[in-house]
């Protein structure tokens, strides 16, 4: 196994009264990039603290490479942490910052040079040696913290949101810088954030969470395509979510009504307590809505055009149909680029990209 | 809620304070004046005293070297108490209590308190004696020593307050960097938190070291009675000498004394001190 790896079993935290984590179970497999994505206040930071060693686990274990990490203090973990406001030494110029963890180790200070000047020019700040922290701008000073913490290879990077207060552009930028200096390193990098898109576009594995609890653990592609609950479904990427009732189950079915139309689905589709009768939502991606008359075995249905915006190279269209609006993602050319507003038009659904959450 | 009033109308705002600055500047132009001013006309008479007689050479060189003295101590014993005020933010209001506690005590109280500790049947002595560390009592009062403990012990908060409040500003994420960093509690607080706490350190010596300079009743109170002070000097020519030139004179090379002394303490701080951008 690839060093790096992180067990978290069974961790609850509590601050005072306050649950804040429940039941927290994970496998980090070491050397991947794994996001913790969540909305504001479901405890990411949280667990990556604890990881980190600033908290200890009010239940459960932590093991980093089999090893149990209770008692453990942070700085006999081998971890490294980039934090959410960077938390660069002011007084420090650049090539101190990144030099500081290798000098309290005690390295010679002729083996201190080579290490940081190879670790500025990793995230490219070759040249800003003796700059002050006050003179770098937002992203060469996240680089600095980026560096500083990669100078003393930790087996397993934790980044508590470090690109939400760049601006969208730099952002991007560095996202990609990121991912390349993860693949190069192969160290595990624990990455925090909120913003759906970011995740997708670094990940091997995203951990959705929400309220302190983990809601789905996949690829990034699973979990678009298979949300695993309705908060997952709406979180990650957009959504449309239609009323529907699952009318009768067999082995490897179900029926599902929507609408007054009737689909037959996999059961694999089918998430949730699963009973006949019972009512259910019905999550579609706006990309697997298509506007053309029916092929054979898709889910169709009369609508009307009732906005459209231009977005790139694509298309996102309002339709206004008997299950309530609907939004469509397309690209521009045609078919779709004869469509105008308030058009009547005839719409087709995969099933096969439907998912069924069932009520509880 | 914004008032809607004018500057115009608020100007009378400003009263009390133009009148205390007129109040100093009137009193900074009658103390040259009568620095310069005798009754016989302009003089530097008393400043030619000042240069040439060695007695009021020793009364300056003690006041400087006793204001140092404080200011240094007062730093070295400050610093631990505001780093604990700072590391217990739950008994931190109380404690800063206990550390005020001089500037709440009367004069005269404080003094008879050292009295009582330090003085020749005091109760160090008598420990001491009781202990038979000494034979007869150590001279610890009515001289200079007694000065800098008095004035240590009501200067001190000054410096503490001034460290707590640098202190304060310290994100405590650095610590945190520091401790991920591999760095122990104490390689964190040499390499991270003194560095960022020394402005506020250099400034208690800064307040200490210039009240102390013009100290005039603990040096009465606990001094003895042939080493004065520079401000014991200036108060005995006001009150019994009624000299009011010479004691200008005094007050301005004073002055002039404490400006150099804060001078040279700020081009330390600049040597020593890194500078952090914030
Ligand atoms: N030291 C603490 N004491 C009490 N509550 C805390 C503490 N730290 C975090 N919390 C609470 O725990 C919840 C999760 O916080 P956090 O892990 O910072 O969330 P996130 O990083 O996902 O935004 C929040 O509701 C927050 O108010
Ligand atoms: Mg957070």
């Amino acid at each position: 196994m690839k060093r790096g790896s992180i067990s978290v079993a069974g961790v609850g935290k509590e601050f005072g009264t306050t649950t804040v984590l429940n039941e927290v179970d994970l496998a980090i497999e070491g050397g991947s990039f794994v996001t913790l994505l969540g909305p504001s206040g479901c405890g990411k930071t949280t667990l990556l603290r604890l990881i980190a060693g600033f908290l200890e686990p009010s239940r459960g274990a932590i093991a980093i490479d089999g090893a149990a990490m209770q008692g453990v203090p942070p700085r006999r973990r081998p971890i490294g942490m980039v934090f959410q406001n960077l938390a660069l030494f002011p007084h420090l110029d650049v090539f101190e910052n990144v030099a500081y963890g290798l000098k309290v180790r005690g390295t010679p200070a002729a083996d201190i040079a080579g290490p940081v000047s190879r670790f500025l020019g990793l995230v490219g700040l070759a040249g800003f040696e003796r700059r002050r922290i006050g003179q770098l701008s937002g992203g060469q000073k996240q680089r600095v913290a980026l560096a500083r913490s990669l100078v003393l290879e930790p087996a397993i990077l934790l980044l508590d949101e470090p690109l939400s207060a760049l601006d969208l552009q730099l952002r991007r930028q560095l996202q990609v810088e990121l991912k390349s200096i993860q693949r190069q390193l192969a160290t595990t990098f624990v990455f925090v954030t909120h913003d759906q898109e970011e995740a997708t576009l670094l990940s091997d594995t995203i951990v959705v969470m929400d309220g302190g609890r983990v809601q789905q653990v996949g690829t990034p592609g699973e979990i678009y395509r298979r949300p695993a609950s309705p908060f997952v479904a709406r979180f990650v990427g957009d959504i449309n979510m239609l009323p529907g009732r699952i009318v009768s189950l067999d082995a490897t079915s179900a029926e599902i009504e929507i609408g007054g139309s009737r689909l037959r689905l996999p059961l694999t589709a089918v998430i949730g307590k699963e009973r006949a009768g019972a009512s259910c939502e019905i999550a579609c991606r706006p990309e697997a809505i298509a506007v053309q008359p029916s092929s054979t075995g898709s889910f169709s249905f009369a609508a009307r055009v009732a906005a459209l915006h231009r977005l790139g190279p694509m298309l996102k269209v309002t339709f206004d149909t008997v299950h309530g609006p609907l939004t469509g993602l397309m690209m521009a050319n045609a078919p779709a680029a004869e469509l105008a507003e308030n058009q009547p038009v005839e719409l087709s659904i995969a099933p096969q990209s439907l998912t069924v959450f069932a009520n509880p | 809620m914004r008032t809607s009033a004018t500057p115009r109308s608020l100007g009378w705002l400003l009263l009390p304070a133009l009148l205390v600055l007129a109040l100093f500047l009137g009193s900074v132009v009658l103390l040259f004046l009568n620095a310069f001013w005798t009754k016989d006309g302009v003089s530097l008479v008393y400043f030619r005293q000042i240069v040439e007689r060695p007695d009021y050479h020793e009364v300056f060189l003690r006041t400087v070297s006793i204001s140092v003295v404080v200011a240094l101590a007062s730093a070295v014993l400050a610093y631990p108490i505001a780093w604990l005020l700072w590391r217990l933010p739950r008994w931190r209001n109380l404690l800063l209590v206990v550390v005020l506690v001089p500037w709440l005590v009367s004069l005269v109280v404080r003094t008879y308190g050292w009295l009582v500790i330090l003085g020749p049947k005091g109760f160090l002595n008598e420990a001491l004696r009781w202990l038979g560390a000494i034979q007869s009592p150590l001279p610890l009062i009515f001289n200079d020593l007694g000065v800098v403990i008095g004035l240590t012990h009501v200067l001190m908060p000054f410096s503490v307050i001034a460290t707590l409040s640098v202190l304060l500003q310290i994100d405590t994420r650095l610590e945190e960097a520091s401790e991920s960093l591999g760095a122990s509690g104490l390689a964190t607080w040499r390499r991270v938190v003194l560095p960022l706490s020394l402005p506020g350190v250099f400034t208690g010596i800064g307040i200490t070291f210039l009240t102390s300079m013009g100290a005039i009743v603990t040096p009465i109170l606990l001094g003895g009675i042939r080493q004065k002070m520079a401000g014991t000097q200036i108060y005995q020519e006001v009150v019994y000498n009624f000299n009011m030139n010479k004691a200008s004179a005094w007050a301005l090379c004073l002055l002039l004394l404490s400006g150099l002394g804060l001078m040279l303490l700020r081009a330390l701080e600049s040597a020593l001190v890194p500078k952090a951008d914030r």
